[in-house]
């Protein structure tokens, strides 16, 4: 085995790691905000990937604006999805909210699969390029898409970490999942980040949706492995946390690729790798529920 | 009349048994799959609606359970029967493991273990294809030596049956009780002396234990085994139909499994929009009748020889809070 072929594996690793990271950091800020574990989150994920591709086949509009307006659409969706299937988690009177949640979200999951299908066909599609081509550096060859994604993924991380960090309406979203009853007294309307939230983790997810098809291809199906994927990341880098998401995504991504790099038998070594990062899932399940990054007033048990 | 209601189920169930043999072989495997559905559903019920444990690895345990009777049968020449047994034993033991491994996790951490152990019991079976065949399907040699369904019919009848009188006499013994004061609050269950652990462990075992017994059967029916019998879309298909039904009872569940079985059967000629269209009754189903669809009709059937019907109804359906309290 040659080091040009690792660097590539590492290379493209952090491509993947990246999306990961971004599609996880959804589902965390979901969790925090709504205390809920989103099932349906690679789903908006490939509703993403088709958006920006009808977008750019239909209307001819460049890929990035493309993988925008693909943003925008999806984060009214979750809203609207948000207002009709999870306002009961905001009542009182609704009993066991873990269980409504849950079911809820497999069950729209279940939902958006199957009418992708047959909304969009079973068959793989694939998107223009963003930026056509290969990039030489050295022995590494690296397609100019994977650098696009990796690039703009995080562009968008960095983005929302200042949103965060550094406005007031990032300022506002800590402050519900830390409590909601203080944010309330402090003036913040709680009902109306729950929609905010699972908007951005909707159009996050839209995002790596949009940057991933030109690389891999669109297909329904294509959200249930990130999606158990994000769980890995989430769980591993402690539910509620931004920052953890985006490390144990690079980390996976890298772990991932390396395993595929040196597993013993090649023709497995695919279908092996999906089952190494679920073993990951739940080793740390079991022994460190709370992940490595996690904050302790986010801690469901 | 009190228990008028299990006179009349003992009565359809002769008619059925009796007429079994006018049913056409379509219609016939229709019944047959939907009574292994049955099974998977009463038993998922039990783990998901009376303790609350939403396990998304049902259907993988399923799948152990027909692959190891399938491979065992074939390897040794065992009795199909012994084979089905041993694998509801390891589906019984693995099941008791994975409900002690998560013993602390509740919600949704123990819903995405259970995917996770779901996924890889069905990568490892379409991977190692020199043992499984994988993606091909493993060839079971099947039950009966006849071309006929009406045995198979019966056989699934019979298991369904025990099934429920087994999961039944469970629920409605002081078992059922602890497992449902789990399912409302662990931590109070455990103050009032429930031994929770010992519960939620046994709970997992037996609930694994029917899923193998009805992965068993059914590779043994259908004679081929495949590792899409574990995967996503029929968990998610056996989700639709015990929460359609109405999770929270056997019977409900059991109902759910029949209706939504019968109604893809049904509704054929719509293709594949039937999935889509049960998603969307299944997030109805959740959004405003949460107890499930079939909820109020069995409660109605149960009270059919009471006099005051009415009000033992309204009595005795609580899980709605009054907002007033």
């Amino acid at each position: 085995m040659s080091w040009d072929y690792l660097f590539v594996q590492v290379a493209n690793g952090a491509v993947i790691g990246i999306i990961y990271a971004l599609i996880a950091v959804g589902v965390t800020l979901i969790f925090s905000i709504l205390k809920i574990v989103n099932f349906a989150h690679g789903d908006l994920y490939m509703l993403g990937g088709y958006c920006a591709y009808y977008i750019i086949t239909l209307l001819g509009i460049p890929p990035l604006a493309a993988m925008f307006l693909s943003m925008a659409a999806i984060f009214v969706l979750a809203i609207i999805l948000e207002r009709l299937l999870l306002t009961p988690l905001y009542d009182d009177a609704t009993e066991r909210k873990d269980e409504y949640g849950l079911i809820v979200t497999f069950g729209l999951a279940f939902f958006l699969r199957n009418a992708a299908v047959m909304a969009f066909g079973p068959y793989p599609l694939k998107p223009p390029s963003f930026i056509p081509g290969v990039q030489q550096l050295g022995g590494l060859t690296v397609t100019n898409d994977r650098l696009f994604a990796g690039g703009v993924g995080i562009v968008l991380i960095l983005a929302l970490l200042y949103f965060m960090h550094r406005t007031i309406w990032g300022q506002a979203l800590d402050a519900v999942s830390q409590s909601r009853e203080s944010a309330a007294i402090v003036g913040i309307n709680a009902q109306r980040f729950n929609s905010f939230a699972f908007g951005i983790g909707a159009a996050l997810a839209a995002a790596a949706g949009a940057l991933i098809a030109p690389i891999f291809s669109l297909a329904p199906d294509m959200g249930v492995l990130p999606n158990i994927h994000a769980f890995v990341i989430v769980i591993l880098g402690g539910m509620g946390s931004v920052l953890g998401s985006i490390l144990a995504g690079l980390l996976l991504g890298e772990a991932e690729n390396l395993f595929t790099a040196f597993f013993p038998d090649p023709t497995r070594a695919l279908a092996y790798t999906n089952a190494f990062g679920l073993l990951v899932l739940m080793i740390v399940l079991v022994l460190r529920p709370q992940g490595f990054f996690g904050r302790r007033h986010l801690r469901m048990e | 009349m009190r228990g008028f209601h299990v006179y009349i189920l003992l009565a359809t169930a002769a008619l059925a048994l009796v007429f079994a043999d006018r049913l056409s072989s379509y219609w016939m495997h229709v019944a047959i799959i939907a009574m292994f559905y049955g099974i998977l559903a009463s038993s998922w019920s039990l783990l998901a609606g009376y303790v609350g444990l939403f396990s998304l690895g049902h259907m993988a345990f399923a799948s152990i359970g027909g692959y190891a009777s399938g491979l065992l049968v074939q390897w040794y020449g065992i009795p199909i029967p012994l084979g089905m047994a041993a694998g509801v034993a390891l589906c019984c033991a693995l099941g008791g493991l994975i409900g002690w491994v998560c013993l602390r996790m509740s919600g949704p951490y123990l819903a995405i273990f259970t995917l996770g152990f779901a996924e890889i019991v069905r990568i490892i079976l379409a991977t190692e294809d020199d043992i499984t065949s994988g993606m091909a399907g493993l060839h079971v040699q099947r039950l009966f030596d006849t071309p006929s369904r009406l045995p198979y019919f019966y056989t699934a009848f019979a298991l369904l049956a025990v099934s429920l009188l087994l999961l039944g006499g469970m629920v409605r013994s002081r078992w059922g009780l602890f497992l449902r004061a789990i399912r409302e609050d662990e931590q109070a269950a455990s103050a009032s002396g429930v031994a929770v652990a010992r519960f939620r462990i046994l709970a997992f075992a037996i609930a694994s234990g029917f899923a193998g017994l009805a992965g068993g059967f059914y590779g043994h029916y259908i004679g081929i085994l495949t590792p899409s019998l574990g995967g996503l879309d029929l968990m998610a298909l056996l989700v639709v139909m015990t929460v359609i039904g109405g999770m929270e009872r056997l019977p409900t569940a059991v109902g759910g499994a029949f209706v939504v079985e019968f109604l893809l059967e049904v509704l054929r000629g719509y293709g594949q929009w039937r999935l889509p269209l049960f998603g969307i009754v299944l997030l109805l189903t959740m959004r405003f009748a949460r107890n499930g669809l079939l909820t109020p009709l069995w409660l109605k059937f149960v009270q059919l020889g009471e006099p005051q019907a009415a009000a033992a109804i309204a009595a005795r359906d609580v899980p709605q809070k009054d907002p007033a309290q």
